[in-house]
């Protein structure tokens, strides 16, 4: 039964055509070439391949890692953006709006809490993602380039979470900031320039705030996004999630 | 059909002729290299449900688990930024207190020439690692020297970072958290 048969087949009245027009199959497939379909034919599945090697998909395999990370960027980037109605990126509001999350926006605090520790939890998996990858030898070829994207992945991150430490603007923000910048400020030669690049002024100020929140919701996001992206194609050309060759 | 003498140019059809009532089957051999040649098959299931299921799973542990962590732990909030008054001692981010701590014995090694190795170490490592097997194996034996020294490296990153996270007071002297 090919895709437009199914789409044809049991059609009931309105409500299942406009379900058709969406799905091409059944809510529950049943057979093995519908649930293939149901795959290939869904946009956000069919990064998938219709099937996976049943000795991969074990939890011990990969801990889960790497779906953690990711869904941990999914719930960051929804509470950062309802984070974003309330945010403004100016040393005069920025610590006001702090505590009006804190005080009267509606579950405020809850939304910073899952946005703060989300972040910090991300950095964490992220960092133990690579370490299974490692231990398990999954990045040597033909993984190598999906290797290298997942190192590129943890920068970001690392950025991603510092360019994010300075928005609320309190004292633990300036001054993380103050000395996580200065660091750049060792690279031989460049480096006050590379500091004043991130900074936008000579210290931590007006347009470093503003700098790091256009980084912060605007650029590494949507690089991180692209990459993801990547990284999750790359795993499919590879051949699917590292696993034990079967001859040896 | 002329009956002609079967020498080597004539057509292969001629030169072997079809008998009745035997069976033929076409074959030949393809110039290729086979993956899976003596390997026993591997098993694979459908990907709906066996891995979207897992997945959707994982999402919903990853929701709650956060959830539950947010509803019990507020977010930090100091006073406001002041330029005037630095803390003693003033630290980074947790993931870079390890280079804090670097920093704090040297300052170009600490913060941009030990990071930047070990970053070059972390991309050129499967260039690096040529020899094959163990894939998809924890802590493979055939790869030992390759996992000691990336733990090794790990878990040295891991002491600095606890030491400047918990070891760390005034003027960055060492002192003892509890």
């Amino acid at each position: 039964m090919s895709i437009r048969e199914v789409a044809v087949a049991d059609e009931a009245g309105l409500l299942g055509r406009i379900y058709r027009s969406i799905f091409r199959v059944r809510p529950v497939p049943q057979t093995e070439l519908e649930r293939s379909q149901a795959v290939a034919s869904n946009f956000f599945f069919h990064i998938h391949s219709a099937k996976v090697y049943e000795e991969t998909l074990k939890f011990k395999k990969t801990l889960g890692l790497g779906l953690f990370s990711l869904f941990t960027f999914v719930v960051l980037v929804i509470t950062g953006i309802l984070l974003m109605f309330y945010y403004v990126p100016a040393p005069e509001q920025a610590y006001q709006r702090m505590l009006d999350l804190r005080g009267v926006v509606s579950f405020g605090t809850f939304l910073r809490n899952m946005h703060r520790w989300g972040a910090h939890a991300m950095v964490g998996l992220v960092i133990l993602h690579m370490m299974r990858v490692y231990l398990t030898g999954a990045h040597k070829a033909p993984r190598e380039l999906n290797w290298v994207i997942g190192v590129v992945l943890l920068l970001l991150t690392l950025f991603l979470s510092f360019t994010g430490y300075l928005l609320p603007w309190d004292q633990l923000a300036y001054w993380a900031i103050m000395v996580g910048t200065s660091i750049a400020s060792y690279a031989p030669v460049v480096g006050d320039q590379i500091r004043f690049f991130l900074l936008g002024d000579d210290d931590v100020g007006r347009e470093a705030l503003l700098r790091f929140y256009v980084l912060h919701v605007v650029v590494l996001p949507a690089v991180l996004s692209a990459l993801i992206g990547l990284h999750f194609w790359r795993i499919r050309k590879d051949g699917g999630l590292a696993r034990p060759s079967t001859d040896e | 059909m002329n009956a002609r003498p079967q020498n080597a140019e004539a057509p292969a059809h001629e030169r072997f002729p079809l008998k009745p009532g035997k069976t033929y089957g076409l074959m030949c051999v393809v110039p290729t290299r086979t993956e899976n040649t003596g390997s026993a098959a591997e098993k694979q299931v459908q990907s709906w449900p066996a891995a979207l299921s897992r997945e959707l799973l994982l999402f919903l542990v990853t929701v709650v688990a956060l959830g539950l962590v947010s509803y019990f732990f507020n977010a930090p909030l100091e006073e406001p930024a002041s330029a005037l008054h630095p803390p003693n001692p003033a630290k980074a981010p947790w993931y870079f207190l390890g280079l804090q701590e670097m920093v704090s014995y040297s300052a170009f090694w600490g913060g941009i020439g030990i990071p930047g190795i070990l970053v070059g170490l972390a991309m050129a490592a499967p260039y690096l690692e040529r020899k094959r097997g163990g894939e998809g194996v924890w802590f493979h034996h055939s790869r030992s020297g390759a996992n000691w020294t990336f733990l090794t490296l790990m878990t040295t990153l891991g002491i600095l970072t606890l030491i400047g996270t918990l070891f760390r007071g005034e003027n960055w002297a060492l002192i003892v958290p509890w």
